[in-house]
């Protein structure tokens, strides 16, 4: 840490201090030192950017890019802010691209919602947003959406005359005769969901792709700041359906920082109760989801199942199988009843029951593994440098996972340690799921364990101790928190202003940008086939990638 | 002349290929729904069975769409085309003991005639492919055409070896001179058999050319209403057609232990039945590349193994 505080000191800067014990934060003068600041911690060891993240100052005349860089193996983080100047010609900022190539679609997407122009992206376009949007940048303060979306039918027919010129652009540029073509995987694929996949193809073989997403783009990030804050967890966990506790857990820790205030124990262990049975809940979706993709429908069905005795607990304490909104700043929104640890006792003696069957029929099938071994491989540098997150890079044999390198909610209590697999594979990404699904399993017990032990000690109150206040108005302030969502690292970047009773920016990193970015460079060489498996091996959900 | 207008319209004609289409469509989902942990077809008709009827006429009420970019005779001929060439072969096939010989023709050809018809079906669903004139629509008919290729020599060399064995290509002498030693002497035979008609029928884990997840619907993606009643319904004559032949060949047809009937025939296609749809429910499935070479360096091998160990035991096991 001494090393990388040195580099930063060299350069013209605010301050440099430390932040949580794994961060280094530091403000910088001169936007132009960000390439040499950049190739500097790269020399130290930081090679990953996790995510670019711009807020919109409009009082100050300025926006504040903030960069989080990541050493994902010796977990040391910078978090780099630069202010730029607001008016669109002048808001530039040189793009590290080219340096670390995990920041491309970060960068694109900061592009397409602050308008500001990274100065040697190699291939700077509007991206994730429509093409009604184009050049009007979203989330900046003074854009009117009232306005922007009185004007209906002429932002479709903008949408429309996009999607024709790029047909009409196809036409000329493919040959006429010869067996390339592009074909397009999605939107409305059987197996893709809401994104496309431009593929050009020649004859079965891939010699590109295109993913074009922002097909769910909801604008989250946006919507957060026009609820207060309890009111916004219900936009947050709309990031992805699959694994709804823990993107709460996140941002309600960012409202915990701000405001100052510490959760009980009790309320903590619940979080990691909740947490877990959300990645569950999830993975079993994912490892199911994998063999759909595959063209084997038998496993989804048995995988959803099991999935229900999980949900099943989720309703019985939040009154909601999906969207539970049960967790909030200032601990977990219900009390506890009783009974409730048995219904999830009774979920985990379920998965233990059918899990043998699980491995012997389908993660040990030789069919499977003729598809999936040493196919599409992810290797440790390659993790490094896109910034794979959470099962997929611990599929590839690196050691990540927030809730042990930066303990949340009651994770420090709980004994439990990295599960990781070899190659990095099609395989190891659906067998880690498989693994880590046991891993969670004797979370939750440890957990339970505990509670139990709280409560009959009369240190607990499961009817009270459940949320501690958190006061309406917020001091000026900002966070960033992170927490191990069921497919990678979730990291939120909250901002308040003074007395406010509302987000002022909520950034959202979500795994699936960087998971979907890495197909071009996966599924080159390979035949049409390989498109599901490789997609499903990713794990990718659209919720998460748009927002 | 009313026993022509019967084996027609009734019986092994229309009405019997429109009920096993209705009977397998039914049976296929309620045993994959078991495996599923599904309840399936539910409530139609008892224990859902007129489900899929209802299925079959709702598609043939629904509007029978002809895209614009299409070739329009291509796209509306060949499902015409399609079932009856896949319900020939039925007259080929010894059905029940009281028509004559079984059969309806009482060919000296049966084994010739049943291959030839069964291999000229895949030309035609890659016609549906190429006239639909539509970027998935025409892989999946590509890849129908190499999975045929590489599929049909070990099925053709397979439904050889009964007819070398026994010296004959009459289903129903076939049928009468097989016993418990040639069907073990047949059995690797029939393996080969079923697997290279897993390929044919285009059943998982072969199902590559109307590979959902890849190229959405393969040939039919284009297809609708009536169109698509008749697609399918070829597909599930064949899918009888193939494994009667398989029956036929290598384990005695329509004979029973006890007494010969057409339920001792319909007994055993329902449990090549179940086993394809075990299959179905346990498998997934294989891309083309890994299916090519499998046909090709390991089922075409062993099938011509399999006609000189025939062969052998021809010459050496029953001494002929």
């Amino acid at each position: 840490m001494e090393a990388i505080r040195k580099v930063l000191e060299k350069y013209d800067n605010e301050y440099v201090e430390d932040y949580k014990p794994t961060w280094l934060k530091a403000k910088f003068t001169n936007p132009n030192d960000l390439l040499s600041i950049v190739q500097d911690l790269q020399a130290e060891g930081i090679k990953t950017c996790s995510t670019v993240s711009p807020t919109d100052f409009i009082d100050e005349n300025k926006i504040e890019v903030n960069y989080f860089l990541e050493d994902i193996i010796n977990k040391k983080n910078v978090w780099l802010k630069f202010d730029i100047p607001r008016e669109l010609e002048a808001c530039k900022i040189p793009s590290i691209t080219p340096l670390m190539p995990s920041a491309n679609w970060h960068e694109l997407e900061a592009y397409s919602t602050f308008g500001v122009k990274f100065e040697g992206h190699p291939n700077l376009r509007y991206f994730l947003i429509s093409a009604d949007y184009y050049g009007k940048f979203p989330f900046r303060k003074d854009f009117d959406w009232k306005a922007h979306e009185q004007n209906l039918i002429q932002n479709i027919d903008e949408i429309t005359s996009e999607w024709l010129d790029e047909y009409e652009e196809n036409e000329k540029t493919l040959p006429k005769d010869g067996s390339k073509t592009i074909l397009h995987w999605g939107p409305t694929h059987p197996a893709s969901g809401p994104i496309r996949l431009k593929v050009g193809v020649d004859g079965e073989n891939i010699q590109w792709v295109d993913p074009d997403i922002g097909y769910v783009w909801r604008a989250l990030e946006h919507l957060v700041e026009r609820k207060d804050f309890i009111g916004s967890i219900v936009a947050v966990e709309r990031i992805c359906f699959m694994d709804n506790p823990n993107p709460m857990i996140c941002y309600s820790q960012a409202v915990e920082e701000i405001a100052g205030k510490e959760i009980t124990r009790f309320a903590k262990l619940m979080r990691v109760v909740l947490g877990e049975i959300g990645r569950i809940a999830s993975h079993l979706i994912s490892m199911g989801g994998f063999f759909g993709n595959a063209g084997l429908h038998t496993f989804v069905m048995w995988t959803m199942d099991v999935r229900e005795y999980f949900l099943d607990a989720l309703e019985e304490y939040s009154g909601a199988r999906i969207a539970t909104a049960c967790i909030e700043p200032g601990g977990v929104r219900y009390p506890l009843r009783d009974g409730w640890l048995d219904i999830v006792q009774k979920a985990i003696e379920k998965y233990e029951s059918s899990k043998d069957e699980f491995f012997d029929i389908f993660i040990n099938n030789p069919l499977m593994k003729t598809r999936a071994v040493a196919n599409a491989i992810i290797s440790k540098e390659d993790v490094v440098q896109n910034y794979m997150a959470g099962p997929i890079a611990r599929a590839s044999g690196v050691k990540v996972d927030v809730r042990i390198d930066e303990p949340y909610a009651g994770y420090d209590e709980i004994e439990f340690d990295y599960v990781t697999c070899e190659n990095g594979d099609i395989y190891d990404r659906l067998h880690i799921f498989f693994k880590e699904l046991d891993q969670s399993m004797d979370i939750i017990k440890q957990a339970i364990a505990k509670i139990q032990e709280g409560i009959a000690s009369g240190e607990m109150n499961p009817q009270k101790d459940h949320l501690v206040r958190i006061p309406k108005k917020l001091p000026a302030g900002e966070a960033v928190t992170r927490i191990e969502w069921a497919r990678g690292e979730i990291l939120m970047h909250l901002v308040t202003q003074e007395k406010a009773t509302n987000p002022y920016r909520l950034k959202i990193k979500a795994p699936s940008v960087n998971h979907t970015m890495v197909l071009d460079e996966l599924l080159r060489g390979k035949t049409l086939s390989d498109i599901p498996l490789v997609y499903g091996s990713m794990h990718i959900c659209q919720g998460d990638l748009d927002r | 002349m009313n026993n022509i207008i019967f084996q027609i319209l009734v019986f092994p004609g229309l009405l019997f290929l429109l009920g096993w289409t209705f009977f397998v469509f039914y049976f296929a989902r309620k045993v994959l729904a078991r495996i599923h942990k599904r309840v399936g077809p539910h409530f139609n008709g008892p224990a859902g069975t007129l489900q899929t009827v209802y299925d079959v006429f709702k598609l043939l009420t629904k509007e029978n769409i002809t895209p614009k970019s299409v070739d329009p005779y291509l796209f509306n001929v060949i499902p015409l085309i399609t079932p009856i060439v896949a319900a020939l072969p039925v007259v080929l096939i010894p059905w029940t003991p009281w028509m004559h010989n079984g059969v309806v023709v009482d060919t000296q050809y049966g084994v010739l005639g049943l291959v030839v018809l069964i291999g000229v079906e895949p030309f035609l669903l890659f016609l549906t492919g190429f006239g639909s004139n539509n970027k998935y629509s025409f892989l999946g008919g590509m890849r129908i055409l190499a999975q045929m290729l590489s599929m049909e020599t070990p099925f053709f060399l397979a439904a050889l070896s009964p007819a070398i064995l026994f010296g004959t290509m009459n289903l129903h002498d076939i049928m009468y001179a097989n016993n418990w030693l040639t069907t073990l002497i047949l059995l690797p035979g029939a393996i080969i058999f079923i697997i290279a008609m897993l390929g044919i029928l285009e059943q998982p884990p072969f199902h590559i050319p109307d590979a959902e997840q890849e190229i959405v619907y393969g040939f039919y993606t284009e297809y609708s209403g009536t169109n698509y009643v008749l697609l399918k319904f070829a597909e599930f004559t064949e899918i009888l057609v193939v494994s009667a032949a398989a029956v036929t060949l290598f384990f005695s047809g329509y004979r029973g232990l006890f007494f010969d009937s057409f339920w001792c025939l319909f007994l055993k296609i329902a449990l090549i039945a179940v086993v394809m749809v075990a299959i179905r429910a346990s498998n997934p499935r294989l891309r083309l590349d890994q299916m090519l070479k499998f046909a090709w360096s390991w089922l075409v091998p062993l099938s011509i193994l399999n006609i000189v160990w025939v062969i052998f035991a021809k010459l050496y096991i029953l001494g002929a």
